[in-house]
């Protein structure tokens, strides 16, 4: 029988395939709230019997929700490493949690838009995803979720300081709301560092595709807010959709402008990209990285027709370590890696 | 369980690698896995705690270095161990620690007052709470325009509004 485990990985992600039209430059919303339970300590100062009756309570309650009634529960002691690493890989669990695994659970839909994990940093992470730019519309879902779950368990909360959380970063509201952003023509025309400063200055955060402290790799970026507490959380979403949606008409002044001034130039080099992709038979994650993200840049302006977008977005998951890994019964050194690779994007891409 | 790369240490890290019907169970020491580059999830990022335990000190000011050490009576937290890792111990952290936090919410969030949604079982009593503090604004508001009558208005309507919230308590 099939693990729950290799039912949620067997599946791909519903924000990664549905992305067709939507996901161009913005590839995904996401939206996630933290929560902690009346009475107890948080996950970091709690003994592991206390961590396991959490556990518990927050399983039977989430999984008692109407969202979540069919979605697959995983207790990370049960699965390997690499299989945590895989989850990580997937973004369905924080890097942390890779670490962090005891008496730790993530109950997840199949499609991968819904997720709790259970005593991450907080005793609860809820979080829910959607392709392209619906910030709005993820956050009304979480949030009814939120009101189900909050109905069967009683959460730590103050009047004065709102959802209270074991990092006061997160209280108030203890929702951070993220938009993986697609960004070539802004790092082309150098307008990139303008746009983060002044994402900063509106107290929003941009970071690489994996959150905090990552690099950017392919011109993603993840922009997030900072701020919990003072303002609500449709102020909050509202802020941040109306920021975002500045950035992606800045990335399309620039896009145009780059096809009026060199199509002949552009046209040649994300079909040389693509063939590349389509040729190599050694290569690694970050020019993996660089070419798919000439490709999309290709696909999304229509230089590009026999590829379509959500092929690309799945191979976003897919050539990272792990993923590859997961299909090998040695373990592959770098080099074996960038040859694995190379045939998953040439089969994928042919 | 040592290490099948270098026989020598700790493994610590174990993959279950599943092809088809095949199962191959390979475990490796950190030294081993950084080796073969599976280590780049675990590299820590920066530390959440640098960023804040920085924070934590700029928002404390002057004068302020309190001699006896806060600690929590709940979960025995102690303020400098928060200092430290940047995590508090349990949600009464909050309210012992509250002289504390309020200077560095601000630096933090820009704000020390909660906003947003409410549990259900809260709502009652918040929404009492922000009408009582949106009036007082008003009050403010109205006194510099020198409306006394509206300002009459007004403290009474917070006057009821806080016995209400005595009455309500009672009847608890």
């Amino acid at each position: 029988m099939q693990s729950n485990f290799e039912k949620l990985i067997g599946t791909p992600a519903e924000w990664l395939v549905n992305g067709e039209q939507s996901g161009d430059i913005v590839l995904s919303s996401r939206v996630r709230l933290a929560r902690n339970l009346e009475g107890k300590k948080f996950t970091h100062s709690s003994t592991s019997k206390n961590l396991k009756e959490i556990r518990d309570a927050v399983k039977d309650a989430v999984l008692d929700t109407d969202y979540l009634k069919k979605a697959l529960p995983i207790d990370m002691d049960d699965i390997s490493e690499s299989e945590r690493m895989v989850l990580a890989e997937r973004r369905l669990i924080s890097q942390e949690m890779v670490m962090h695994y005891k008496d730790r659970s993530l109950v997840a839909s199949e499609d991968e838009q819904l997720g709790v994990m259970i005593n991450e940093e907080d005793h609860m992470r809820l979080y829910a995803i959607g392709a392209g730019l619906m910030l709005e519309d993820v956050g009304r879902i979480l949030s009814s979720l939120d009101d189900q779950v909050s109905g069967r368990l009683n959460y730590a909360f103050s009047p004065r300081f709102g959802y209270l959380t074991a990092c006061p970063t997160n209280v108030g509201t203890g929702m951070r709301v993220s938009s993986l952003l697609h960004l070539p023509g802004l790092v082309h025309n150098n307008d990139i560092r303008k746009v983060v400063d002044g994402m900063r200055h509106v107290r929003l955060s941009v970071r690489g595709t994996y959150g905090e402290g990552s690099e950017v790799i392919g011109n993603f970026f993840q922009i997030s807010n900072s701020i919990t507490l003072g303002l609500s959380e449709e102020e909050t979403i509202r802020n941040m959709e109306g920021q975002i949606g500045k950035v992606v008409e800045f990335e399309k002044r620039a896009r145009d402008k780059l096809i009026k001034e060199a199509r002949t130039l552009l046209e040649d080099k994300v079909s040389r990209s693509l063939g590349i992709l389509r040729s190599a038979r050694l290569i690694d994650s970050k020019e993996a990285m660089k070419l798919l993200s000439d490709v999309r840049m290709g696909v999304g302006m229509g230089l590009i027709s026999e590829v379509k977008m959500n092929v690309l977005n799945e191979l976003l998951i897919t050539i990272q370590p792990m993923h590859l890994q997961m299909t090998n019964l040695e373990v592959l050194d770098p080099e074996q890696r960038d040859i694995a690779r190379a045939d998953h994007l040439r089969s994928v891409l042919k | 369980m040592l290490c099948q790369i270098c026989k020598k240490r700790e493994a610590t890290i174990h993959f279950t690698n599943v092809v088809g019907s095949d199962v191959q169970k390979i475990h490796l020491c950190k030294y081993c896995a950084e080796e073969k580059g599976f280590d780049y999830l675990k590299k820590s990022n920066i530390e959440k705690s640098d960023l804040l335990s920085g924070l934590i000190d700029s928002s404390l000011g002057k004068g302020t270095g309190s001699k006896k050490q806060d600690s929590c009576g709940n979960c025995g937290m102690k303020y400098s161990a928060f200092k430290k890792n940047g995590v508090l111990g349990c949600s009464q952290c909050y309210d012992i620690f509250r002289k504390h936090l309020h200077p560095l919410l601000r630096s933090i969030h820009g704000n020390t007052r909660h906003t947003g949604k409410v549990p259900p079982r809260y709502i009652r009593e918040v929404s009492g709470k922000r009408k009582v503090i949106s009036l007082r604004e008003e009050l403010e508001k109205v006194i510099e325009e020198e409306n006394y009558e509206r300002a009459a208005e007004i403290r009474d309507e917070i006057k009821a509004l806080e016995e209400g919230k005595e009455a309500g308590r009672d009847a608890e």
